[in-house]
């Protein structure tokens, strides 16, 4: 695999875009990762479709570049295959927030044990700059020129309430923070997020107000009450850092166990054998 | 006329056991070692409407239930007006006198079962008692087979059962008694062979969303998963289903999905992503009448030509429809394997007819294969490498190669492309695998079953080829019978052997005539007669016969 962590696409994100943070603090994280224990080829990556999505093509990480909203589900779909693999699915708000919503609250719900991290601009960026589930009030793109009449979605607080055991935001202007909170998310054993205030230089520039507003905490909250109030400031000073974590069983061990279906799959003759005494009456 | 058929009709209220009582009856054929066909017909709710169960059985193999009753056991009045006109002229109506007060033989079914708890459960077994009273089964047998079968509430059912037989033996003035066969055979629904067919063939994962008549299926590896290898998922809704069997794919596990077709139409957007990343799912669909809501218990086949071509894009898939229970087991395995070798989705259609119903059974679990894809070697692994087959070698993570797959177009390597070249040649790949796909379906799969010799010429699919192999027996009539098992790529070379006939007849379960529709544009066969039932109930072969008889 390669060593420094590229690949021969051309990237095609505008000059300045909050995705290179990501990608570059992704790329400090799987360096970070291996020195802890998992290896590179471990590490199984599915994106949805939107600017975020990009980063399939620019990581040297084995995995699938999936539909819009569903990169949750196939990395379920992953994990369930070989549990012994870490997954991290890669989505944009409009994919996780949006389109795909109900994978990512039923995957918190069962506490799939995969990350999400979602790169959240606010914009639906690669269909030119329309309203996403997070953009403001009154913002304005092609598809809403008066002003979204909307009120945004504020995912971390339903995040939290859909069960997920570790939860998480982090900004794309603050590289190695970033990367500190994809490393604990990708370690924590159950379902974690990693929602990425990411700004997009043409449909949503928010560098000069992340830069101003964003707040390091320095721990998780005490309670789970108190990560929804960390959650739920959307306004002023936003948190960033790990609001909550906490250890909880993994859907694929409640499901099956110490299974694995690729590794551990019964042979031709032990199915035959059991399908004939089912069937027959000798 | 078939003169050898016994039917038995046991009805009543949901939640008062008929289907139960209809798979022990089945059950008391089996150990007759007779052949048995049972079929369930329930509306969709959970307590009341009217359900049924009718169990006709033979000493040679049998492929469709008969209306045409010896015995009709009516545990509540809508039953017996529903089914007083099946009791033929040597049959018996025999009634819960609580409930109805004239017209053959009364029981008093209801207050005889209320001094026991859970009447409402046990009704079910009276119908079993009048079975073995009316059949001179021993009483022995009887409490054997209720200790069995009604094992939790055991001694009430036993007991109950016993009042009930002694009081039918005393009234049913006329007895009968059945021949035994030679050897006893299992009795399957085609839920469990289709089950049974994917553990053979490797399956390692089945997702499903709760959807009649898809769901025994579910239930089959929720409950039987563990002891065969298998793990069942339930996940939010069809879109996660799918799209979950396709990240399974990329370990290497083999997966599997089922629904109806509402389920399906969810399912079309993670089809087609199956399609350009070459993931190989299949999916199982069990058709009930639409459109929309439909009539979730019943039967149709009226999503022939949607699932020929579901998906936005062109990319190669193969669709195939069991005509029977057993074939079944064998397509499954084999459509598996099918869809590994040219790593494409595929399609497995059935009916609420076949999945619901079951059917003695004679199988060999061991005629069936299990290929395990040829892994790549290669120091350089690209997951879209150009080959002369167009399917590219697999490899499975973990791996230090990298390993891409994609949902944009894409190069070999699998990195996204907008390349006018690299756009055509990988159409060209997936058109090259649809082309050998179907070579390979001429030189070495049975993609057509062939019934019988002689005119007329009668063209079928599905589940209905048991309803029109058991009408001609029925009639005792001469025909070939021709059944497309593969839908897609359509078996044309096959077909044309049998285009130049004049008396053609196409009988299916839909109102358009789909499959009249496919082979008048593939072969160009115009059919004398056609004969369509779209009423949500199977064929009854002694109507289906009927209509046969008249063409001559």
């Amino acid at each position: 695999m390669e060593k420094n962590l590229t690949t021969t696409a051309e990237i095609t994100w505008c000059p300045g875009c909050g995705n290179f943070g990501i990608l570059n603090a992704l790329k400090k994280t799987v360096k970070e990762l291996e020195k802890q224990g998992v290896k590179q080829n471990q590490i199984i990556i599915t994106t949805g479709i939107g600017c975020h999505g990009k980063i399939f093509d620019y990581i040297p990480l084995s995995g699938m570049y999936s539909i819009h909203g569903r990169s949750i589900a196939t990395a379920q779909g992953i994990k369930l295959g070989n549990p012994s693999l870490t997954v991290v699915a890669f989505a944009g708000d409009g994919d996780a927030y949006g389109e795909g919503i109900a994978h990512l609250i039923f995957a918190a719900k069962r506490n799939a044990d995969i990350t999400v991290v979602v790169h959240n601009n606010g914009a639906y960026a690669l269909t030119t700059g329309q309203f996403s589930p997070t953009s403001k009030k009154g913002f304005k793109g092609p598809s809403s020129p008066q002003g979204s009449v909307e009120q945004p979605l504020n995912p971390l607080g339903l995040i939290l309430e859909a069960g997920a055991s570790f939860v998480a935001r982090g900004y794309a202007g603050n590289i190695n923070h970033l990367s500190s909170l994809l490393t604990e998310a990708m370690l924590h054993k159950g379902f974690s997020i990693v929602d990425v205030l990411q700004p997009s230089v043409v449909f949503n520039n928010t560098y000069s107000l992340y830069n101003e507003i964003t707040e390091v905490i320095p721990k998780p909250a005490r309670s789970y009450d108190d990560a929804l109030i960390l959650a739920k400031k959307m306004d002023k000073k936003l948190p960033l850092g790990v609001f909550y974590k906490v250890h909880k069983s993994v859907f694929h061990e409640e499901l099956m166990g110490d299974w694995n279906p690729v590794t551990k799959r019964k042979q031709k003759n032990q199915r035959l054998k059991i399908i004939k005494k089912m069937i027959t009456y000798e | 006329m078939r003169d050898d058929i016994f039917t038995y009709i046991i009805g009543g209220k949901a939640g008062q056991g008929t289907k139960k009582a209809g798979l022990v009856a089945a059950n008391f054929f089996a150990d007759m070692k007779r052949y048995v066909f049972q079929m369930n017909d329930y509306p969709s709710l959970i307590r009341g409407g009217q359900n049924f169960s009718v169990v006709s059985t033979s000493l040679s193999k049998i492929y469709s239930h008969y209306m045409d009753a010896d015995l009709v056991v009516a545990l509540d009045r809508q039953t017996y007006e529903i089914h007083k006109h099946h009791v033929n002229k040597n049959g018996l109506m025999v009634f819960n006198s609580d409930k109805i007060t004239k017209g053959g033989i009364g029981l008093a079914i209801s207050s005889q079962a209320q001094q026991y708890e859970n009447s409402d459960l046990i009704e079910g077994v009276a119908g079993i008692a009048v079975l073995a009273a009316f059949l001179r089964i021993p009483k022995t047998h009887l409490q054997r087979v209720v200790k069995q079968e009604y094992g939790q509430k055991n001694k009430d059912n036993q007991r109950f059962a016993e009042t009930i037989y002694d009081e039918a033996d005393h009234k049913i003035p006329k007895k009968r008694q059945l021949k035994s066969g030679k050897q006893k055979k299992p009795i399957l629904t085609g839920s469990e062979t289709i089950g049974f067919g994917a553990v053979a063939a490797g399956l390692d994962l089945y997702f499903a969303y709760p959807m009649t008549p898809s769901t025994p299926v579910l239930h089959f590896f929720a409950q039987n998963g563990k002891r065969l290898g298998v793990v069942a998922i339930q996940p939010e809704n069809e879109i996660a289903v799918a799209n979950m069997a396709i990240g399974a794919t990329v370990t290497g596990a083999r997966s599997m999905v089922g629904t109806s077709g509402g389920g399906f139409c969810l399912m079309q957007e993670a089809f087609s992503l199956a399609g350009m990343t070459e993931a190989p799912v299949l999916f199982f669909i069990g058709q009930r009448p639409g459109p929309s809501t439909g009539v979730p218990t019943y039967t149709e086949q009226g999503e022939l030509l949607f699932s020929l071509y579901p998906g936005q894009g062109e990319f190669p898939r193969i669709v195939a429809s069991p005509g029977n229970i057993e074939e079944a087991y064998y397509l499954t395995a084999e459509l598996l394997n099918l869809i590994w070798r040219f790593q494409t989705p595929g399609i497995l259609l059935s009916e609420k007819h076949l999945c619901e119903s079951s059917m003695s059974v004679r199988l060999n679990p061991y005629n069936t294969h299990w290929e395990t894809p040829k892994l790549s070697t290669s120091k350089h692994y690209q997951r879209y490498k150009f080959t002369h087959t167009g399917v590219s070698p697999l490899l499975f993570p973990p791996s230090n190669q990298l390993i891409n797959w994609n949902s944009y177009e894409h190069d070999e390597a699998g990195f996204t492309t907008e390349e006018a070249d690299v756009i055509a040649r990988m159409h060209e790949k997936r058109q090259l695998k649809s082309e050998q796909l179907q070579e390979y379906l001429k030189k070495h799969v049975k993609t057509v079953n062939v019934f019988g010799n002689g005119s007329p010429y009668i063209f079928t699919f599905g589940s209905t080829t048991m309803s029109v192999l058991e009408a001609l027996r029925y009639i005792n009539k001469k025909a070939t019978v021709i059944q497309p098992i593969y839908l897609q790529p359509f078996p044309s070379w096959e077909l044309k052997k049998y285009q130049k006939r004049e008396k053609t007849v196409v009988v299916e379960q839909n109102i358009t005539g789909q499959l009249q529709q496919l082979l008048k544009e593939k072969i160009g066969i115009e059919p004398a007669l056609s004969i369509r039932q779209y009423n949500g109930r199977p064929f009854d072969p002694i109507d289906l016969g009927t209509k046969l008889q008249e063409v001559t």
